[in-house]
């Protein structure tokens, strides 16, 4: 485009949302939000799709043109802001080479940031390893969006057609003239009107990417590895204060009485605050508003004190309401016949124990708010602070900042608001940053699960019948609006990992929920974790109870399609690492399980020792095939770090409840795993389709059904509960 | 008092109580040093004390007088044309592309660091056993032992 001084400017076409991005903003992915449709009575379900399609989706423009995600700077820079968050899974890596092939540049060329809510709004989070499935697309086709209008712009300044143009390195020159060029900087500057296409322009074909599929160096590492990197807890502006708030100590705590007592006069306090349902005090460092807050008067109604088996007596089969979410076949008839095999699992509470609590920065002015926070879901969170201080969405800017961890946890705005309803009273920026303990007692966990799974075999070793009856505490319903729990009845998040994927002619799986007086709700793999433990277990004991190597009875089981060929191939190719059935060091043995979450396929092997009833893992082999790889390294990582997190869940972790309190405070009552303790983790990328799937969470799932079913080699004990132990 | 860190003077108060972490973090703006349980567990926030790792989280900023505070903004050096020039251990831990969210990362190096400059020579189980007093919830453990066999390398090169 020229400019023409004479014609009117024309207005900035935007496309319009389409269904499909529609259905991401919905913060199921496709799969999930079928699956969950699929779960309601007709009826409901119909009205469920008018709800979603009459709302229009909650607004948003993530589907925003070129320039909300792209800047080039003058120098050929390009800045590609995000709206996902970094937490460490590497996103803005595989983001940047997403863009980066299709805008035809390197990755040192572009610098990656976190895009404030000013400029693009996720309406989802990061979270449910969606991030790099659902941009896959969308990112491609506004960076290929991006270079055609830069071509289009540089034929137009250059005088020829956009076909005679060479693009190299953010360069176009005329191929029969050389020296004839027009960088992106000079041509994005000059874009100041922009007509977008109404279809973006073709994508490459796989064979063609040069920065998908590379193995590079992630983007945010240099300025981590020097200590510069700004999380949460690190951001400093001028004038911020240090926030401390008051917490009850039970679960069902609340503030019944608060008065300042003698915390005005301490040394370095600036305000005190107390209301009906808080209290908290601002001062000058963390230190002063942490001891002032020792002195506030402060009395609570405790509430009901909860105890540990009240509990898990509410998170039992049978109990709350049960959703069947599979069905396949009779189960009922042919569990009657053949040999019936039947086993109940346990998983426990558990909390992120992310390194870096939870800590946000506010800046409440008269005509604007502004918040600074390791955010998993900066919209969520803008809501949440319009609401806490009676502001309007469009006053509220929030800047992600990167995440010292997340696992799901962060997706809680608390932090947030309390440093906004603080900032508001003091009329000065405030940081409200969570000791350990408050991170722990005030948000929510990991549900406790219980599973019973039954089967029938025959005389061959085939399961002709299986039935899984899963109940778990919420995971996803306290995030959604009521309407999506009443048609749906089964939390997705809480049965995700819980049907049946083995081919077999008769299953059924049946989702039962509990609502918990305590907080439950995103954990890396939501269900997944949790639910993978019970069933793989089964497989497992079911294979033993037909006499069949645990390999074997899986590989016989696989669906005949395109999955099950995906996962016959992970099968061996990890069978063939190990050198499966080949004898191991004395008292060693190994053990398998696999999943398929959302398209992802896992398997892994650990190899284990037990002594004097310690579990020892010594190294673990997995093989993942996310579909389309994006970075390999990046999937080893990630893989690596699933299962170590993992394997801490699976030794370790357990929170109990106490009278009406949860008994750990701190990493003292509440152990991780060790680096001595972490085994040696061999990795295998496969690369088999043309779209990628999810690999932040899906590794986190076969981990411990992998140990238990090793411990069961060798020692013949099958542990049923997490965190794995003999009694 | 006279606080000595990354080979600079500074000016702090010293009150009683006052924690060496929250100085680092809050006064000096040295924001590296991380915080992440308090009560000397994690390492999150372990800077060295005249080259012995320490966790600034449990210690009084009056012990750190008359001592060389070192974090990791003090790790790479700058080279004569104002270029920073990483650390081995920082140079190891970014070729071995260890850190994920990277909040443990500094009390990782740091410890690494240390570790090296007692031991430049580490076995397998040397190296885990100091590694093992630093949490890293992303589970970064084994990269973490790859670098620091690879970071003793580089140095061994270096000298
Ligand atoms: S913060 Fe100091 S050891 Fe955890
Ligand atoms: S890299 Fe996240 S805690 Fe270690």
């Amino acid at each position: 485009m020229t400019e023409n001084m004479n014609e009117p400017v024309k207005p900035r076409k935007r496309r319009r949302l389409s269904r499909r991005d529609f259905l991401i903003v919905l913060g199921v992915g496709a799969a999930g939000f079928y699956a969950g449709v699929r779960l309601g009575t007709p009826y409901l379900r119909l009205r469920l799709v008018d709800f979603l399609e009459e709302s229009g989706g909650p607004p948003s423009n993530i589907d925003a043109p070129p320039d909300a995600w792209f800047e080039i700077l003058i120098n050929n820079t390009v800045n590609l802001y995000l709206p996902k968050s970094e937490m460490g899974q590497g996103v803005h890596t595989g983001l940047a080479q997403i863009a980066a092939e299709e805008l035809d540049v390197d990755l040192d060329q572009m610098q990656v940031f976190h895009a404030p809510t000013t400029r693009l709004v996720d309406p989802v989070g990061t979270s449910a390893s969606n991030t790099i499935s659902s941009l896959f697309t969308p990112l491609r086709e506004v960076a290929a969006t991006l270079r055609e209008l830069m071509r289009a712009e540089a034929a137009s300044q250059l005088n020829v057609l956009p076909q005679d143009l060479v693009l190299e390195a953010g360069v176009f020159s005329v191929s029969s003239n050389p020296d004839q060029q027009r960088k992106y900087g000079e041509l994005f500057q000059s874009l100041d009107q922009w007509e977008l296409p109404e279809n973006p322009p073709a994508l490459k074909d796989p064979s063609q990417y040069r920065q998908i599929g590379q193995p590079l160096p992630r983007v945010d590492l240099p300025a981590k590895i020097v200590g510069k990197a700004v999380y949460g807890f690190d951001v400093r502006i001028p004038g911020m204060l240090y926030g401390a708030v008051a917490r009850p100590e039970t679960i069902e705590g609340k503030l019944v009485n608060a008065s300042p007592g003698q915390a005005a006069s301490l040394p370095g306090v600036v305000k005190v605050v107390t209301e009906d349902d808080f209290a908290g005090v601002v001062a000058k460092s963390r230190e002063e508003a942490y001891r002032a807050l020792a002195s506030l008067q402060l009395e609570w109604d405790p509430g009901k004190l909860w105890q540990q088996e009240e509990i898990e007596a509410m998170v039992t089969v049978g109990q709350g309401r049960g959703v069947v979410i599979q069905r396949e076949g009779n189960v009922n008839q042919n569990l009657n016949n053949g040999t019936l095999v039947e086993a109940e699992y346990r998983t426990p509470m558990a909390f992120h124990a992310y390194m870096e609590p939870m800590a946000a920065v506010a800046d409440v002015g008269p005509d604007k708010v502004e918040i600074w926070a390791s955010t998993q879901a900066a919209n969520r969170l803008r809501g949440a602070v319009a609401e806490a201080i009676q502001r309007l969405q469009d006053e509220i800017v929030v800047h992600p900042v990167y995440l010292g961890g997340g696992f799901g946890r962060k997706i809680d705005e608390l932090a947030a608001v309390e440093a906004a309803r603080l900032s508001q009273t003091a009329g000065q920026p405030v940081q409200v940053a969570m000791s350990r303990p408050e991170d722990f007692n005030t948000g929510f966990l990991r549900p406790p699960t219980h599973s019973i799974l039954r089967a029938s075999l025959d005389e061959n070793g085939m399961i002709l019948a299986i039935e899984h009856e899963a109940s778990s505490g919420e995971v996803a319903f306290p995030f959604l609006p009521s309407i999506m729990g009443t048609v749906m009845g089964a939390d997705f998040g809480s049965y995700r990992g819980a049907n049946v994927y083995y081919a077999v002619p008769n299953k059924q799986t049946t989702a039962w929920l509990a609502k918990l007086p305590v907080s439950t709700g995103w954990w890396r793999g939501l269900g997944l974790m949790p639910n993978t433990f019970a069933v793989e277990s089964f497989i497992d004991e079911l294979a033993n109870s037909a006499n069949l190597d645990p390999l074997e009875f899986r590989l016989r089981h696989l669906p005949d399609d395109e999955t099950g060929q995906r996962t016959r191939n992970a099968l061996q190719i990890a069978a063939e690492e190990v050198n499966w059935g080949a004898s191991l060091p004395e008292g060693h043995a190994h053990g398998i399980a696999m999943s398929y979450d959302y398209g992802t396929i896992i398997v892994e092997i650990a190899e284990v020792s037990v002594e004097n009833d310690q579990i020892r893992v010594h190294k673990v082999t997995a093989v993942a095939d996310p579909g389309l790889v994006i970075n390999p390294d990046n999937v080893i990582a990630q893989t690596q770090g699933a299962i170590t997190m993992g394997l801490s869940a699976s030794l370790l972790e357990e929170v109990q409840i106490r009278d009406g309190a949860f008994q750990a405070t701190n990493f003292n009552q509440y152990p991780l795993l060790r680096n001595a303790d972490a085994p040696d983790i061999k990795v295998v990328v496969l690369n088999s389709r043309n779209s990628p799937t999810g690999m932040g969470e899906p590794p986190i799932g076969p981990i411990p059904a992998a140990v238990a079913n090793a411990v069961f080699v060798a020692t013949g004990q099958r542990l049923r509960r997490l965190p794995l132990k003999f009694d | 008092m006279n606080l000595k860190v990354n080979r600079q003077d500074y000016q702090v108060e010293d009150t009683p109580d006052r924690l060496l972490l929250w100085v680092l973090r809050d006064e000096l703006g040295l924001t590296g040093t991380k915080f992440g349980c308090g009560i000397g567990i994690c390492g999150s926030c372990t800077v060295h004390l005249d080259g012995s790792p320490t966790r600034a989280c449990i210690t009084m900023l009056s012990a750190a007088n008359n001592m060389e505070v070192r974090t990791i903004e003090g790790l790479a050096e700058t080279d004569s044309a104002g270029e920073p020039v990483l650390h081995p251990v920082q140079k190891a831990f970014l070729d071995e592309q260890v850190p994920q969210c990277s909040w443990c990362m500094s009390g990782q190096m740091m410890t690494a660091v240390a570790l090296l400059e007692q031991n430049p020579n580490p076995n397998a189980d040397e190296i885990r056993q100091a590694m093992n007093s630093v949490y890293c919830r992303c589970g970064t453990y084994y990269r973490i032992r790859k670098a620091v066999e690879r970071a003793a390398q580089l140095k061994a090169v270096e000298q």
